[in-house]
């Protein structure tokens, strides 16, 4: 625990950096380094991107999930503002997620919106936590009984992502689509390689923002506090 | 359990007594087909295709709608503490409002389908539609009355709650919208329909009973 | 341990709070409350608005989690919240906690229920002649008054014959039948222990046998622990 503490100590000194260099790597990767796809052209550069983004999707969900767990046992707001902070940054990332999808969609399959099973489950999770932010923003964030009532719904919402995949997924069966050029699952070495520093390099990116977010909330938290405290001793 | 019943009887009475919400809701349900009918002119082309959507939708936002009136009054009144500081488990407490909620429900849903079979001469009151209505209001039901629990003052309430709860619903809603469609005839393509609508009410049944007393503590 | 154990299982000791807590974003606004109440004694709770009054019994209530600390009541732990525990509580809190479109009649069946109060008829029934209801037991509690609000507040919260009454400003509302009322049913009732928040200094002479004052959070006058006997004892 001591050594998660300093380590967590560490993060304004680690962090950016490593996201900067890794921001830097997958630019180049990305853009310079990786072949040119043969059928779908540059566009699919985009992947270097949108892979990522849902991997990172998926960390800040089951980051807010396992904080929100944390709310209820620990009674402690410090994992409200790590619940909100991360779920900030997922909704943000299922944004980035989306919208590289449609771009490249739209080339690709000729209508940037389909309702595929992936994008359509990937658009209620957008949903839910973007709901889970507006029902936490409405409230005072140093509300103890709002935030105990924004993480029951972040753990409800976390419980139903298989469900609603699964039934998006059964649902999408019924129309037969167009045979899309899918990618293929063996992917050359070189993209394959510039895949995996993209995704190293936006998960450390969400893990700072993450860490970002958090220290906001958390800040924001204190000042209540420390205005609450002030009003009680003006009162006294 | 007769705790359970005693909150039940005692939501059933009040629902009764102050039936306000639950008459909004109702009004709410038959309005929206009215005016379904109107957007997709129902009265004269075949029904049948957009009937199960029209159906659902109705049921959800009418189920929503009225989810936050029972703890309303029991918010504003204090007696929401009182329930607390009975010798009885929250959770007691939460299966009596659901109970009382999924009965409202199916009684505002029935009258319903039995106005939609008059007025789209189709046969609505069939056995296997009744098991998937209620099966599929058993599945929504209890995470609307956890949300409705949750929803701390009026903004919330009022807005928030459909915004929170209809995207939590896709799957039951999608699976609703399937059955019912196989059920009055419709391809509904060859997903167990009514397993996964059984899986979502036993899912959300599990998950708001457990998550409720925790909901609760202060 | 031992000592603890037996301690906590004495029967002398009708509340005990040790080193309780509760903190409200980043303010104790019950702060470090210890103190120790014998079975039968009858304490008045005192203190200026916001020195945490109504927050104690909220604890000692179980409506409120202590952040840190622990109380007993009768031997039964805060923490385990357990059924007994509550059934010996009887609360009166600010707001009168009633079914507004229920009569009283009504109010009380429900309670009685929910309490699993046997021979409910005849218990309600001395209820709400002992507070001159009876008459009015068929009408709506809404058009009732504030005074005859707190009259069956009062009955609901005496319902279950508890044995130790958590109450709070009492006499909002009560005219002068409905105060000697109270001070008969609840706040002198024999056999009984009471802890009562109040403003009515004026009073405390005429029921209360000991006195707890608090200021911002923490205990600052104390008469009744001293005289309770020390844990050691009442060791069996």
């Amino acid at each position: 625990m001591n050594a998660i503490t300093r380590a967590y100590g560490l993060r304004w000194v680690v962090l950016p950096p490593l996201v900067g260099a890794g921001i830097l790597a997958m630019l180049v990767g990305a853009v310079v380094a990786a072949p040119r796809e043969l059928v779908e052209g540059d566009v699919q550069r985009l992947m270097y991107i949108h892979v990522p983004s849902a991997q990172a999707m998926y960390l800040a969900f089951g980051v807010v999930f396992v904080a929100s767990i944390l709310v209820l046992w620990k009674r402690d707001m410090r994992w409200d503002a790590v619940a909100r902070g991360a779920a900030s940054v997922g909704v943000l990332f299922t944004g980035f997620a989306l919208v590289t999808g449609m771009l490249w969609g739209k080339p690709t399959w000729g209508v940037y919106w389909q309702w595929d099973a992936r994008l359509t489950s990937t658009l209620v999770l957008f949903l839910v936590y973007a709901a889970y932010l507006l029902a936490r923003a409405v409230s005072d964030p140093s509300d103890e009984q709002a935030a105990r009532y924004s993480a029951v719904y972040a753990i409800v919402g976390f419980l139903d992502v298989p469900l609603i995949v699964m039934s998006v997924r059964w649902w999408r069966t019924l129309h037969p689509q167009p045979i899309v050029a899918r990618l293929d699952p063996q992917l050359p070495d070189s993209m394959l390689l510039v895949l995996l520093i993209s995704t190293l390099a936006i998960y450390l990116l969400a893990i700072w923002l993450i860490a970002l977010r958090t220290d906001t909330e958390r800040l924001g938290q204190r000042l209540l506090g420390l205005r609450a405290a002030v009003d009680r001793r003006e009162e006294a | 359990m007769n705790a359970t019943l005693a909150v039940l009887a005692k939501d059933l009475r009040l629902a009764w007594r102050d039936r306000a919400g639950w008459l909004t809701a109702g009004a709410f349900a038959a309005i929206s087909v009215l005016t379904y009918s109107f957007a997709f002119d129902l009265a004269t082309t075949d029904v049948r295709p957009l009937l199960p959507g029209v159906l659902w939708t109705t049921f959800l936002f009418a189920g929503v709608f009225a989810s936050g009136a029972g703890f309303q009054s029991e918010a504003e009144e204090g007696t929401f503490d009182a329930l607390l500081l009975a010798p009885v488990s929250p959770t007691v407490v939460f299966v009596g409002k659901l109970l009382c909620n999924f009965i409202a429900l199916v009684v505002i849903e029935f009258a319903l389908l039995i106005a939609a079979t008059i007025l789209f001469d189709e046969p609505l009151l069939t056995p296997e539609l009744v098991a998937i209505v209620m099966l599929g209001t058993a599945g929504y039901v209890s995470l609307t009355t956890l949300l409705g629990t949750l929803g701390s003052g009026p903004r919330i309430r009022a807005v928030l709650l459909p915004v929170m709860a209809l995207p939590l619903l896709v799957p039951m809603l999608i699976a609703a919208v399937r059955a019912t469609g196989e059920s009055l005839g419709l391809f509904g393509g060859d997903a167990p329909w009514m397993l996964l609508l059984g899986v979502f009410a036993v899912w959300s049944a599990l998950v708001a009973a457990l998550l409720f007393p925790m909901a609760v503590e202060r | 341990m031992a000592a603890a154990a037996a301690r906590r299982v004495s029967e002398s000791i009708a509340i005990e709070a040790s080193a309780l807590t509760r903190r409200y974003s980043g303010v104790d606004v019950v702060r470090e409350v210890t103190f120790r109440i014998p079975a039968g004694r009858k304490v008045a709770l005192v203190g200026s608005n916001g020195a945490g009054k109504t927050t104690l019994l909220s604890l000692l209530s179980t409506l409120v989690q202590p952040t840190t600390g622990e109380a007993w009541v009768e031997g039964h732990p805060l923490a385990g919240r357990s059924a007994a525990l509550r059934r010996s509580l009887g609360v009166l809190r600010h707001s009168p906690m009633l079914y507004e479109a229920f009569t009283p009649l009504e109010n009380l069946e429900f309670f009685a229920r929910l309490y699993g109060v046997e021979d409910s008829g005849a218990r309600i029934e001395e209820l709400l002649r002992r507070l001159g209801l009876w008459r009015r037991r068929h009408e709506p509690t809404a058009v009732l008054s504030r005074g005859t609000h707190q009259r069956l507040a009062i009955a609901r919260a005496l319902i279950h014959q508890p044995t130790v009454l958590l109450v709070d400003e009492p006499e909002t509302g009560l005219d002068p039948d409905g105060i000697a009322l109270l001070d008969e049913l609840m706040l002198r009732a024999p056999g009984v222990t009471v802890l009562a928040a109040t403003h009515r200094v004026d009073r405390i002479e005429a029921w209360a046998d000991g006195l707890v004052r608090l200021d911002r959070g923490r205990v600052a006058e104390d008469t009744v622990s001293a005289a309770a006997p020390r844990p050691s004892e009442v060791r069996v």
